[in-house]
């Protein structure tokens, strides 16, 4: 029977294929059951896992973002290792990480203590991206401020842009030095985007502004000599109010055609008037920023990471 | 005798190190900083051509070797005063080995917390060639050899050393100790030390089944074998190769009568040690199958270790070759991929594009050794890189040009001048004294050194500040006057809109520059000035006389800021200009920032910014971009790699 198929014209083919040929059967078969999967797989898959959004380390040079990032990825492959020393960055690098099951997340936050799905819910580990930037002055316009734009457009985040943890050296912030001057001026400039982005969505308070929140990572609270968070955010506040009157006396850039609006390129709500402060950023244009301490590495060799575990529930309340 | 070998990726993180506590990890940051993002500190691979190059920092000379496709590093340290032949050899066949074992790992995505337990591999190889050097340079190692073979032996897995020989190097590192003399003690202390590290290695390699690694113990126990009158094969061939180590044993038992002995018990243990290995051969064609039985569970891993390491290398050596076989065909499916993308980018590929490239830049008045040096970079950037999709060759050299024009210009820290000198002249802290803070301008001839610093003057009075103008041309004719009429207009200017105020302090022609200079500084501390700006006579770069008066200068004055005005219009002459600039005021003061001047009368040509950087990696502070008091501009780098790519 096999021998005499004849496959040239198109009614033989159909007859062939009513007629009851095992192989005609199982071609049938096969792209009946194969087609389905195939397409599932094409398109599915990627978006089986979606990652419920992501954050972006930046912070000057030697502030420990590096440190913070792979003790974060070691935590969440359960791989309880000491963490690696790290040296400065060149290149950017990023990772998906779960959040610890321990850790509360704001998602949650309407559920009842009650719930028994929120047991289960948490059985589920909650995973986010995050990327970390190389701090160094001559690379951050090139890859950290590139980033941050990048993800902050609205065409590309479909993760989410969630947060930015802006890293700094709480031991290095004394009075009046170059370390101080450095991590406010780059805060500065992150800030300055965050806020266009804000102001260029409508009304300051919209739901869309709000979501980019920026943690003031207060590092290395394990050393003697370190700030306290408290002490941290008077100290850069009030050197990104300096930096506020003198950007906005400064030399224009040499692109810059003269004649146009260098309204929002001011710092805060008030247009430069007045002493600059996180809350009235916050009240006035609608971005969060919160400063926390902590410390990547420990004094306890038991326990690695419990100096994070402030910046993770933080982490957690963003998503 | 290597303080630290480190694997790190691009990103910073540390995947594998083998450490002295005594190299701080500053040391390593410093040439990640120096050499891969400032590129400060140009190696200079034209004048050493043989393998990788050499940073050094305090007391260490570093090696490094980048492997591109994993965004790999490996860096060798040691002290600068050990001149390590090995280390080249070293750092290929580690990064050979490393991504061989581990290549799985590092493609993954968990590359940055897995575990590399690579110390075995790493204590074999350096054993090897630790060895091998030791049979062909018989140079003195000072103690540190000591230290470093403890090290290695309370690390190694190997067999159980020879029980008598251990006492020895003790001895001798007690010698050593007492009689401390330096350089040519050194030799006899390390016989022994050799032939004590080379029993375990030298015993497996002679039971593996002729392992690449055998040559060298090879040759010796033809060595000893073709005169077998000597004791042992090792000795034999140390004494055969180097007889320059016995003149300088002869000359030390001249000087020191005490150390004739001691040398003489140090060899005969040496020798007794030696002749431990000499009964291996013997040994080994007879019961060669005894042999593998009894060397035990120790030794056996470190035979294993030997030739996997070998095999690694021999492999990474036939791909190489291979790859030329391939070529032909890569040739027809490169044309298409060249449209396509996803083309792997050769240095053939890359020839032409980067001539056009380069021919380019040179158009856009960039110094030829910039020009040459920036091509250089991305060529070895993007040697062995894919292409994206649909991606041309020419648009990822493109982008990468661009990022490396932009790193370039990009300053370190950036320059807020205003800031600074509020910093300066109303301290926060009551420990320091208010001061005027001192600017001063250098500059060849006729860059414009007077206009841009009325400019910056204009730019300093419109914030209110008190600046005292110093005029300490005292050589050129007509200087002083220039600078009064530029003042008096100032003044004019500030008066009508009443912000600021300055003045100009001048002494008149013929006098020392330094000493108006401090004369002006302690005039505007006692009168209250904000901001003192130095006005410098021109001169030329390549003038000795004229140049060594700078160092002097900035002592008397000691500036704040130093910057060099440099005209848009001089080409390949910037580079030269900058750096003779940078180190005329002598050790520990530099240029702080260059003022590009006359920026509107070269269009796009905006290349000197690039030569002035290129030279001195010191930043780009100012632009002036016309005539008036208010054409002065801060440098935007996007603007600068736009106008350079065009």
């Amino acid at each position: 029977m096999g021998a005499d198929l004849d496959w040239s014209s198109f009614r033989s083919i159909a007859t062939n294929l009513l007629d009851g040929n095992p192989i005609a059967i199982l071609v049938t078969v096969l792209f009946a059951l194969g087609c389905p999967l195939l397409l599932h797989y094409l398109l599915y898959r990627k978006a089986a896992a979606p990652t419920s959004g992501s954050f972006l380390l930046l912070g000057p040079s030697g502030a420990g973002k590096t440190a913070l990032f792979t003790l974060l990825e070691s935590k969440s492959s359960r791989l309880e290792k000491s963490t690696k020393p790290t040296h400065i960055s060149q290149t950017s690098s990023s990772t998906t990480i779960n959040l610890s099951p321990t850790i509360p997340i704001a998602s949650n936050r309407y559920r009842s203590i009650n719930d028994p799905s929120l047991s289960e819910a948490s059985k589920i580990p909650v995973t986010y991206h995050l990327r970390d930037t190389p701090g160094h002055g001559k690379l951050r316009e090139l890859q950290g401020i590139s980033q941050l734009r990048a993800m902050l457009h609205p065409k590309k985040s479909k993760s989410g842009m969630r947060g930015v943890i802006f890293v700094v050296d709480a031991a290095s912030l004394s009075e009046q030095n170059e370390a101080l001057r450095d991590a406010a001026s780059y805060l500065h400039d992150v800030l300055l985007i965050l806020q266009k982005r804000a102001l260029n969505n409508g009304k300051p308070s919209s739901k869309i502004a709000a979501e980019v929140a920026v943690l003031v990572a207060a590092n290395k609270q394990d050393l003697f000599t370190a700030l306290p968070p408290g002490s941290v955010r008077d100290k850069l506040e009030l050197e990104i109010d300096r930096i506020r009157k003198s950007r906005g006396k400064g030399l224009m850039d040499s692109s810059v055609n003269p004649g146009g609006s260098d309204e929002e390129d001011i710092l805060g709500g008030d247009d430069g008037h007045g002493m600059f402060s996180f809350k009235s950023l916050a009240g006035e244009v609608g971005v969060q920023v919160d400063v926390i301490g902590g410390a990547v590495k420990s004094d306890k060799e038991a326990d690695v990471g419990a100096g994070v575990r402030r910046w993770e529930e933080w982490l957690g309340m963003c998503l | 005798m290597l303080d630290a070998f480190e694997i790190l990726t691009t990103s910073g993180v540390v995947l594998w190190s083998k450490c002295d506590a005594s190299v701080g990890s500053h040391i390593v940051n410093d040439l990640i900083n120096d050499i891969f993002i400032e590129e400060k500190a140009r190696p200079q691979s034209s004048s050493v051509e043989i393998g990788a190059p050499v940073y050094k920092k305090e007391k260490y000379s570093l090696k490094w070797k980048r492997v591109k496709d994993f965004g790999l590093i490996f860096v060798a340290v040691y002290q600068s005063l050990l001149h390590l032949s090995w280390v080249d050899k070293l750092l290929d066949d580690i990064a050979a080995i490393f991504v061989d074992l581990y290549k799985d790992q590092l493609r993954s995505s968990r590359c940055r917390i897995v575990e590399y337990p690579f110390d075995k591999y790493f204590d074999k190889k350096i054993q090897e060639l630790e060895d091998a050097d030791g049979v062909i340079h018989n140079e003195g190692y000072d103690a540190i050899a000591n230290g470093k073979k403890d090290f290695f032996v309370s690390s190694d897995n190997g067999g159980p050393p020879p029980p008598s020989v251990p006492s020895v190097p003790k001895e001798a590192q007690h010698q050593a100790a007492h009689t401390t003399v330096i350089s040519d003690e050194s030799t006899p202390s390390q016989s022994p030390n050799i032939s004590r590290s080379s029993t375990p290695v030298l015993n497996p390699i002679l039971t593996g089944k002729g392992g690449p690694g055998g040559r060298v113990s090879r040759r010796a126990r033809k060595a000893a074998h073709a005169n077998a009158n000597l004791s042992s094969g090792e000795e034999g061939v140390r004494k055969a190769k180097a007889s320059k180590a016995g003149g300088k044993r002869m000359r030390k038992w001249d000087a020191d009568g005490l150390m004739d002995e001691d040398n003489g018990e140090i060899l005969d243990y040496s020798a007794v040690a030696g002749s431990e290995d000499a009964s291996a051969p013997t040994i080994e064609p007879v019961s060669q199958d005894s042999w593998g039985v009894k060397t035990a569970k120790g030794q056996f891993i470190l035979k294993d270790l030997g030739d996997e390491t070998h095999s690694i290398s021999e492999k990474a050596k036939a791909n190489a070759s291979a790859g030329v076989v391939e070529s032909s065909f890569n040739a027809i499916s490169g044309l298409l991929r060249n449209i396509v993308g996803g083309k792997v980018l050769t240095d053939t590929d890359l020839e032409s594009p980067l001539k056009a490239m380069e021919e380019h830049l040179l158009k856009k008045n960039v110094a030829r050794e910039a020009a040459v040096r920036l091509c250089e970079g991305v060529r070895q950037e993007l040697t062995g890189q894919k292409t994206g999709n649909f991606q041309s060759v020419d648009s990822v050299l493109r982008a990468a040009m661009e990022s490396s024009l932009q790193k370039i210009l990009t300053p370190t820290s950036s320059l807020d001048l205003l800031h600074e000198i509020q910093a300066i002249t109303s301290p926060a802290t009551k420990q320091q004294a208010p001061r005027p803070y001192v600017i001063s301008i250098v500059g060849v001839n006729g860059v414009g050194k007077s206009t841009n610093l009325s400019k910056i003057c204009f730019f300093l009075l419109q914030n209110n500040y008190r600046v005292l103008i110093a005029a300490c041309d005292t050589f050129r004719s007509g200087a002083v006057e220039q600078l009064r009429v530029h003042a008096r207009n100032l003044r004019e200017l500030s008066a009508r809109e009443n912000v600021g105020d300055v003045e100009l302090y001048e002494k008149g022609y013929g006098k020392d520059a330094a000493n108006v200079a401090r004369d002006a500084v302690n005039y505007a501390a006692t009168n209250k000035f904000d901001v003192v700006l130095i006005d410098t006579a021109g001169r030329r770069h390549n003038d000795q006389r004229l140049m060594s008066s700078l160092e002097k200068f900035a002592k008397f004055a000691n500036p704040d800021k130093i910057f060099m005005v440099g005209e848009a219009l001089v080409g390949t002459d910037s580079v030269m200009q900058a750096r003779n600039f940078n180190q005329a005021f002598g050790p520990g003061r530099n240029l702080d920032g260059f003022i590009i001047s006359k920026c509107d009368t070269v269009g796009d040509m905006v290349g000197t910014l690039v030569s002035m950087v290129h030279a001195t990696s010191i930043p780009i502070v100012f632009l002036g971009v016309g005539q008036h008091y208010g054409d002065l501009r801060g440098l935007s780098v996007p603007w600068a790699v736009g106008l350079l790519m065009k």
